[in-house]
């Protein structure tokens, strides 16, 4: 009888998370992942089919509108700074003290060899914005149990129609996302570790990207710094400041 | 005239092989000279008719954002098909195509292609399209030999290929190569993949738009379509002119050299007629002959060689060249490299005009290397060359 | 006897000069003729071995496997002792390290943002290092269009098309927006030196030239080549040479399991070229031998007229005894004569005339709408071994088979006619 109560609780709670939370969850997620504005620095590691490489930089962005970010290394890539704004991309690079606009067909090229492109890194709209979530199920995964949602495109402007995405029960931060197209076919899949707790969110600090049509080992990104509702100057996301 | 002929004819044939020997050497450049000749204009042909077979069929309209080196303004160059070639498609005088830029994965490699979509109908291009017309679930492919060559595929491979909706949502399928076809326009086959266009059509999210409309017929004064330029056949085989004018520029030499050649022999010949038949020419000066009469005989008669050689030529180079213009000419030309048109095999073509123009050429060559040594009669003292004591 | 034979044909011009006149002019015109169709059927291939090809061509194994896309990633590094090593072994080819590459043209506007953008091919070449044939490979200077070649680094050159679509003009700056070796976005600035035709529209579209060293620095591939092209020194593709040349280079490479160890293919391995080069050898030869069997009936019949001329002092020389057995091998005798002086001079001549045309081509580019990097605005003849023993064949054989024929008729001369010849 007891068994039962526990196991008709237990079935209840999965049920009302099947109806109504999926969206919670989503909600939840974005809260831990989505910002006013924040400020991080980060290192990318691209593995290519000789050598590999890691490029750090510091990035600020305010919303999934505006960003800015600084190349702090290697030699080659230091002060490469690039600008964003809406759906415009500006680069500028020292060595040849030009600002470069990337127009929209090349947003869709792979940033500095790596597996995203532009685009990739540009969307940072909120997860609740564009996708519709159903819980598919739950499980365990590096020793913390998750939900497994599955998230599906509400507008049609969405550069990876599917996703399945494995939430962290506890501290709604995905710990694995695969990116499927239209048709269904898995693109690309990213896992995310190393969660820390930053000014009350929990946030993966690390995530490895992967193309997986394509052979390869991925790329690798880190952040090693991240501060979230900075007050950052307006000028940071103006085109002059690009040439500072 | 008429004896003069007779006379020049009696002349050269009684002078056996020495003539016949000219003859053949002439004749060669008859035959030569028309041949090369013929594989230039067989080469154009050809290179304009595969152009027009594969890929321009009598012209083509381009969405005016179309830029076939710029894969980029795929994103762009897209537009309903306008409502006045609608009916023309609908007859299969015209067909649309859709181009939109993709990614293919042959085994693990990320290779960028150009997918076309092409109604599996369409009989304006000779892209046997019919192949993508076959019943399987996935999506058939049709792709060029060299196509398949660089990325390793087989008919019967499945290969994933990945590309954006319009609206740009990416989208990736595995397709089925249900055909390799051998062009020799590399534009439709070096990176290139075919789909039927209701699939891309589909899958780029674009019902009822295509990039070029390619038609037919290419003699009709054609309207301009807003929003679209109107690419004409000349426009479009630019460059097969070009490379044509080069080596036929090349060839001009050889013919030149091949003429030089003849033209030795010939002017031996009439040295040696003129010095051996002195007491002839003053034979036809006591008869009442005028020099330049002579001078005429003499040069009718080296002239002949041409016409002789004309027909020697004829004997055995009409079913020469029509063996050439039925089994072809392997040119040793690697234009494809270059991404133009160009087929391995050539077949000559041969024009009326061009046959007369060479046989004009070369006989009036003749007559002029005939008449030069001849002109030294006009100068004869006819007493001396009657006793034979010229020179 | 034959002492008292050349010293007839030396003092008597009239046996000998005309002759071997027609003699020399038939060999030259065979010799050259060889030398320009090899040249000229030859063409093609030097175009695709100086454009893309090379003679033979060094790239990594890998990169081969993926030629088509450019794949600078898997380029040669250590690219300079490379180099050495190959001029150290192989010292009768001219190196090239060369590297192919795809990224877009920026043009700035007075502030230096964006005002225009194209994607372009490039290819950087050695253009600066004193002694580099690369322009002269390409027929760069002659396909400029406006400006001059770069003559320091950072200078460019871009197709005239591409140019005028940029709105830009020799002396502009532009920006090359390209990746690197390794995958990383590279800008780089180009001050355009010219612009150039190329005579194709696939490279008219966009293409960007420039020095090796500036392309190693912008796409941050030091010491690296996509690939190193050799060109031997005569400047001509020798099929047989070159396949054993990759052969003993792979050789030294066979053990190797490393993916990037270098690779050389003959052109003849490079794509379709290998059908391509045989098919222009068997037509070359094809059409030498028409030729030379043309020339050689034109020889005969001089051999022929030869006989004929003297016709009259064969009459003499028999009436006064001589024995026609005699009489008809002397002038075979004296016909190998003028062959060989005729064959030798003409070779000679020939050689000269074909050596002219191999050094400065024949100019077609008044028939031709400008220069071009595609199409050479000149024919050149290609002096091979076979041109100097070719002439011999028409030049010796058929003066001496001419003079052989006409000689015959010296038995069918009767004795008691001659003297009534004489009279006449």
């Amino acid at each position: 009888m007891k068994t039962t109560f526990v196991t008709l609780i237990a079935l209840f709670a999965f049920i009302s998370l099947h109806s109504q939370d999926a969206a919670e969850i989503l909600r939840r997620v974005d809260a831990n992942l989505s910002s006013e504005n924040r400020v991080f620095e980060s290192e990318m590691t691209i593995h290519g089919k000789r050598s590999s490489r890691t490029i750090t930089s510091k990035s600020y962005a305010e919303g999934n509108s505006r960003s800015f970010t600084e190349y702090l290394s290697p030699a080659s890539e230091k002060g490469t700074k690039m600008l964003k704004l809406e759906k415009q991309l500006w680069i500028y690079s020292p060595s040849t003290d030009r600002t470069i606009q990337i127009s929209g067909h090349m947003l869709r090229q792979s940033v500095m060899g790596s597996d995203l492109s532009y685009e990739d890194m540009m969307d940072d709209r909120r997860l609740t914005e564009i996708y519709h979530a159903v819980v598919k199920g739950q499980a365990g995964m590096d020793g913390r149990g998750v939900w497994i949602l599955e998230l599906t495109a509400k507008t049609a402007d969405v550069a990876y129609q599917r996703q399945l995405m494995w939430v962290d029960r506890e501290r709604y931060v995905p710990l694995k996302q695969e990116l499927y197209a239209k048709g269904g076919k898995l693109l690309k899949s990213m896992e995310l570790k190393d969660v820390v707790q930053v000014q009350g969110r929990w946030f993966p600090t690390t995530m490895i990207y992967k193309d997986m049509l394509k052979q390869g080992k991925g790329t690798e990104f880190r952040i090693t710094n991240i501060k979230f509702d900075q007050k950052i100057p307006d000028y940071i996301f103006s085109k002059a400041s690009l040439k500072q | 005239m008429k004896t003069a002929i007779k006379l020049a004819y009696r002349n050269l044939i009684g002078a056996g092989l020495r003539t016949w020997l000219n003859v053949i050497v002439l004749s060669f450049s008859f035959v030569i000279i028309i041949f090369m000749k013929g594989i230039m204009t067989g080469w154009d042909y050809q290179a304009k008719t595969d152009m027009t077979n594969w890929q321009i069929g009598g012209g083509q309209y381009w969405h005016e954002a179309y830029d076939p080196y710029d894969p980029f303004t795929f994103i762009d160059s897209h537009a309903p098909v306008p409502a006045g070639m609608l009916e023309e498609i609908e007859r299969g005088e015209a067909m649309a195509q859709l181009i939109v830029q993709g990614t293919l994965y042959p085994a693990g490699r990320m290779v960028q292609v150009t997918i076309r979509g092409i109604d599996p109908a369409q009989q304006v291009l000779q892209i046997p399209t019919a192949r993508l017309d076959t019943l399987t679930d996935d999506i058939p492919a049709l792709i060029g030999s060299m196509m398949a060559k660089n990325s390793r595929l087989n008919e019967g491979d499945y290969v994933t290929l990945r590309w954006r909706d319009a609206a740009g949502t990416f989208d990736a399928t595995d397709v089925i190569v249900t055909g390799i076809f051998a062009t020799n326009v590399p534009a439709m086959d070096a990176g290139q993949i075919y789909i039927p266009l209701d699939t891309l059509r589909a899958m780029a999210m674009l019902p009822g738009e295509a990039s070029i409309l390619t038609f037919r017929e290419s003699e009709r004064q054609r309207p301009g379509l807003p929003g679209w330029k109107l690419m004409s056949k000349p426009e479009l085989t630019r460059e097969v002119d070009e490379l044509i004018k080069t080596k036929q520029t090349g060839q001009t030499v050889l013919y030149g050299i091949l003429l030089l050649l003849a033209m030795l022999a010939i002017f031996d010949t009439q040295v040696l007629s003129i010095f051996r038949r002195q007491k002839e020419i003053g034979t036809y000066i006591a008869l009442g002959y005028t020099r330049q009469q002579v001078v005429g005989l003499f040069t009718v008669e080296g002239s002949m060689h041409a016409v002789l050689a004309a027909l020697a030529g004829a004997a055995y180079g009409v079913p020469f060249l029509a063996w050439q213009a039925k089994v072809g000419w392997t040119l040793p030309m690697e234009a494809s490299e270059f991404g133009m048109a160009m087929a391995q095999t050539l077949y000559p073509v041969y024009s009326v005009g061009l046959v007369a123009t060479t046989v004009l050429l070369v006989t009036i060559t003749t007559a002029i290397v005939s008449y030069i040594p001849s002109r030294k009669i006009a100068k004869m003292n006819p007493t001396d060359a009657l006793r034979g004591k010229l020179q | 006897m034959i002492k008292f034979l050349l010293k007839g044909l030396w003092r008597d011009k009239s046996r000998s000069r005309l002759p071997i006149i027609i003699v020399s002019l038939g060999v030259m015109l065979t010799v050259w003729l060889h030398a320009y169709i090899t040249g000229f059927m030859g063409d093609t291939i030097e175009m695709n071995a100086r454009f893309s090809h090379g003679h033979v061509k060094v790239m990594t194994r890998a990169y081969a496997e993926d030629m088509n896309q450019l794949p600078n990633d898997l380029a040669i590094t250590g690219a300079d002792s490379l180099l050495e090593t190959l001029k150290t072994a192989f010292p009768g080819m001219e190196w090239a390290p060369r590297i192919q590459f795809g990224g877009l043209v920026d043009a700035p506007d007075e502030v230096g943002e964006t005002r225009a953008q194209g994607p372009a091919l490039g290819l950087g070449i050695d253009l600066l290092s004193p002694g580099s044939r690369e322009d002269e490979r390409l027929n760069l200077s002659r396909s400029l269009v406006r400006g001059r070649m770069p003559d320091q680094a950072g200078e460019a050159l871009l197709s005239d098309e591409f140019a005028v679509k940029l709105g830009v003009n020799p002396g502009d700056d532009v920006t090359l927006i390209g990746s690197t070796m390794n995958g990383s976005m590279a800008m780089y600035n180009f001050t355009v030196s010219g612009t150039l035709s190329f005579g194709a529209s696939i490279m008219d579209r966009g293409t960007l030239v420039a020095d090796l060293h500036d392309v190693r620095a912008a796409l941050d591939m030091h010491d690296a080549a996509g690939e190193i092209l050799g060109f031997s020194k005569s400047g001509f593709y020798e099929d047989d040479d070159s396949r054993e040349m990759a052969g003993s280079f792979n050789a030294m490479h066979e053990g190797s399991r490393d993916e990037f160890a270098p690779l050389m293919k003959s052109l003849s391995q490079q794509g379709n070229m290998g059908q391509y080069v045989d098919i222009t050898n068997t037509w070359s030869q094809y059409i030498s031998l028409i030729f030379i069997f043309a020339m050689s009936l034109v020889l005969w019949n001089a051999g022929l007229l030869g006989g004929l001329r003297r016709y009259g002092e064969v009459g003499i020389r028999l009436a006064m005894g001589e024995e026609k057995g005699h009489v008809y091998r002397s002038m075979i005798i004296e016909s190998v004569f003028i062959g060989i002086a005729g064959s030798v001079i003409g070779t000679m001549a020939g050689l000269f005339l074909a050596y002219l045309i191999q050094k400065y081509g024949i100019n077609i580019s008044g028939m031709m709408q400008g220069a071009s990097v595609m199409f050479p605005s000149s024919i050149r003849a290609r002096i091979t071994p076979v041109d100097f023993y070719i002439g011999f064949f028409p030049g010796l054989l058929s003066t001496v088979l001419g003079t052989m024929l006409s000689g015959i008729g010296i038995y069918k001369r009767q004795t008691a006619r001659l003297f009534k010849e004489l009279e006449a």
